[in-house]
C-alpha cells in the first residue's frame, strides 16, 4: 500500500550517504481498493515484528510466561474430561484424551486468533491513524501469534496419541491441516476485524459468538452424539469439517463424517473471499473511521 | 526511472493538484444512521460535512525545504496524511516521488509493555525499513535520543520527553527521501529541540526533502525556504518563506 520499501536501499548504511535512489512515483487518488495481493508478501517484515510484538505482549510482566501456552488447553481439557466422562472411547479405538486434544488445538488456535484478531486494529489505533504500517499487517499478525500455541497444543495431542498407540500414518497430511485452519482462520478474522473499524459491536458479539461457537463445534463430542436436527446445524460451522479433517489425519482408526468436510472446504473458500474483499475495500478509510 | 520535472528545474518531489477531502461531521455509524442509510441508500447524504481540502494545488521539489501554516484546522495535517499513505483524498491527486518517512504524532506506535529496541524496530519495520539497516542503525537512535541506558526498558515507564526524544531519534537516523514533521517539536525541551532543527537542517544539506509543519513561525523561518500558507482548506499564499511569513504574521496579528 506505501510505497516506502527500502529493501533495494539496503546499501544505505546511514543518512549520512548522498547517493540518494532514484525512487518510483507513485500516485495518491481516490480509489476505492488498493490493497493488492502482492502487498501482503512486500510487506512480510512488517508483519513479522509485528506477530513477535504481538506473542510477546501476551506474557510480559507474567510470572509463568509461555507456560501459559501449556496451561490454557490442559485447562480446558480438564473441564472436558470432566463434562464428557461418560464417553470412555469416542469410537472403538479412538481414546478421548487424544480425540478431544485434538479439536481442542483446533478450537484453541481459532479462538485465541479470534479474540486477538477482532481488536488488532482498534487497538493500534494510533498506527493505523499516523503511521503508513500496511493494515493487513494487524490481523495477520495476530493469527500468526498463536501459532505457537497451535504448535503447542499440536504437540500434546500428537504425544497424547502416541502414548496410546493411535497415530495415523496421515499424519504427514497434517501440514495441510495446518494450512487449512491458518487460511480459515485469517478469512474470518480479516473480515471481523475491518468490520470492527466501523462498527464496535463485534467486539461485544465476538465473545458470545466464540462461547456458542464452541458448543457448536464437535471439540469435546463426537458428532454421532448429536440428533438430526443439531447435527444439521453442527455440520455448517466451518470448523466442524476442519476438526473431523485433522482428526482422521492424526488418529488411526478414525473414521470422519464426509459432509462437514466438503462444507467447511467450500466455506473457507467462500470466507477467504469475502474476507479479502471487505477488508481491502474498508482498508482505504480505516484511518478517517477508526 | 521517472523523472518529472517542473519549469525546467530540479525533480519533483511531491506535487498536489486539485486535491481536496470531505469529512463527515457527527457519529458516523450510529444504529439510527445505518439504518436510515440502508433504507434511502445514501445515509450520509444528510450528514453536515466539512472540506477539510478544496483544491490544493502545490510542488514541492527534491532538496527543497517546505513549510506549510495556518490556523487550526486549515487543512495541514490532512495534507501530511495524504503523504504519509494514512488517509485517500476525495478528490484531486498526489504525486510523491521517494520513500517518505513521516513524523505525525510524537510516540505513535509505540507498544508500552516492549521496550526502547523492540519499540525500534516495531516503528521502523512499520515504515518498510528493512532489518539490516534497523540493527545497524540501533546504536545511533539511542544516541540520539540520549537513551543508551534505557533501550532495554518498557516505555511505559519512560517520561513523555524521552518518548518523543525517541520518536524524533527514529524518524532522523533512518534514510528516506521524504522528510515530513507535523507540528511534533511543541513537546520537547529547548536543547532537544535545537538539535531537532539543526539535524533537520542537516537532511535539508543532504539534499533530503523536508516537509515541515509547525505553528511557531520562529522554526518554519530556521527550516524552510519556501512556505504554503492554508487558510479554510485553501492556499492563500505560496512563495518564499518570509514574504509569506510576514503576511501570515500580519493576518493572525490583526484578529
Amino acid at each position: 500500500m506505501t510505497d516506502l520499501d527500502l529493501r533495494e536501499q539496503t546499501a544505505v548504511q546511514s543518512p549520512d550517504v548522498r547517493a540518494l535512489e532514484l525512487p518510483v512515483a507513485r500516485t495518491i487518488r481516490p480509489v476505492k481498493r488498493r490493497l493488492r495481493f502482492s502487498d501482503v508478501f512486500r510487506d512480510a517484515p512488517v508483519v513479522r515484528v509485528l506477530a513477535a510484538r504481538d506473542f510477546k505482549v501476551k506474557y510480559k510482566q507474567s510470572l509463568l510466561g509461555p507456560l501459559w501456552l501449556i496451561f490454557q488447553p490442559l485447562a480446558l481439557l480438564g473441564a472436558f474430561l470432566v463434562a464428557f466422562r461418560g464417553l470412555a472411547d469416542v469410537q472403538s479405538g479412538v481414546p478421548y484424551v487424544v480425540f478431544a486434544l485434538v479439536g481442542l488445538t483446533v478450537w484453541a488456535f481459532f479462538q485465541a486468533s479470534m479474540t486477538m484478531g477482532t481488536a488488532s486494529l482498534i487497538t493500534n489505533i494510533m498506527l493505523v491513524r499516523f503511521t503508513p504500517c500496511p493494515r493487513f499487517a494487524f490481523p495477520l499478525a495476530a493469527v500468526i501469534a498463536s501459532l505457537p500455541a497451535l504448535a503447542v497444543t499440536g504437540l500434546a495431542a500428537l504425544i497424547a496419541a502416541a502414548v496410546n498407540g493411535a497415530v495415523s500414518p496421515r499424519v504427514l497430511l497434517l501440514p495441510l491441516g495446518v494450512v487449512w485452519l491458518f487460511f480459515l482462520t485469517c478469512g474470518v478474522v480479516a473480515l471481523v476485524s475491518s468490520l470492527t473499524v466501523r462498527y464496535r459491536d463485534t467486539l461485544s458479539a465476538m465473545p458470545f459468538l466464540l462461547q456458542v461457537g464452541l458448543f457448536l463445534a464437535p471439540v469435546g463430542y463426537p458428532l454421532a452424539e448429536l440428533s438430526s436436527t443439531v447435527r444439521a446445524l453442527v455440520d455448517l460451522n466451518p470448523l466442524t469439517g476442519l476438526i473431523e479433517a485433522w482428526r482422521w489425519m492424526v488418529i488411526s482408526g478414525y473414521s470422519p463424517s464426509v459432509e462437514p468436510v466438503a462444507i467447511s472446504l467450500v466455506e473457507t473458500g467462500f470466507l477467504v473471499a469475502i474476507g479479502w474483499l471487505v477488508f481491502s475495500r474498508l482498508e482505504t478509510t480505516m484511518a478517517d473511521e477508526i | 526511472m521517472h523523472e518529472s520535472r517542473d519549469n525546467g528545474q530540479r525533480p519533483v518531489s511531491v506535487s498536489s493538484r486539485g486535491l481536496t477531502k470531505r469529512y463527515h461531521l457527527g457519529e458516523l455509524h450510529s444504529l439510527g444512521r445505518t439504518v436510515r442509510h440502508l433504507l434511502r441508500r445514501n445515509g450520509s447524504a444528510d450528514l453536515p460535512t466539512l472540506e477539510a481540502l478544496c483544491g490544493v494545488d502545490f510542488t514541492v521539489q527534491r532538496a527543497d525545504s517546505f513549510g506549510i501554516v495556518g490556523t487550526n484546522g486549515s487543512g495541514k495535517s490532512t495534507v501530511l496524511q495524504i503523504l504519509a499513505g494514512t488517509i485517500l483524498p476525495t478528490g484531486g491527486k498526489m504525486e510523491v516521488h521517494g520513500r517518505v518517512l513521516p513524523l505525525l504524532a510524537v510516540g505513535t506506535g509505540f507498544h508500552p509493555e516492549l521496550t526502547g529496541t523492540e519499540n525500534v524496530r516495531l516503528f521502523a519495520a512499520s515504515l518498510g525499513i528493512p532489518r539490516d539497516v534497523i540493527e545497524s542503525r540501533m546504536d545511533a537512535v539511542a544516541e540520539f535520543a540520549e537513551l543508551e541506558r534505557h533501550m532495554d526498558t518498557p516505555i511505559k515507564r519512560f517520561s513523555s520527553g524521552m518518548l518523543s526524544r525517541l520518536s524524533f531519534a527514529i524518524a532522523m537516523q533512518f534514510p528516506a527521501d521524504i522528510y515530513v514533521f507535523d507540528e511534533v517539536l511543541a513537546v520537547v525541551d529547548g536543547e532537544f529541540q535545537h538539535r531537532c532543527l539543526a539535524e533537520i537542517r542537516n537532511l535539508h544539506a543532504q539534499g533530503r526533502t523536508v516537509i515541515f509543519v509547525s505553528h511557531s513561525l520562529d522554526q518554519v523561518a530556521e527550516v524552510c525556504q519556501r512556505v504554503m500558507w492554508l487558510d479554510g482548506g485553501r492556499v492563500r499564499e505560496l512563495g518564499p518563506t518570509d514574504g509569506v511569513l510576514d503576511d501570515y504574521a500580519r493576518a493572525v496579528a490583526e484578529h
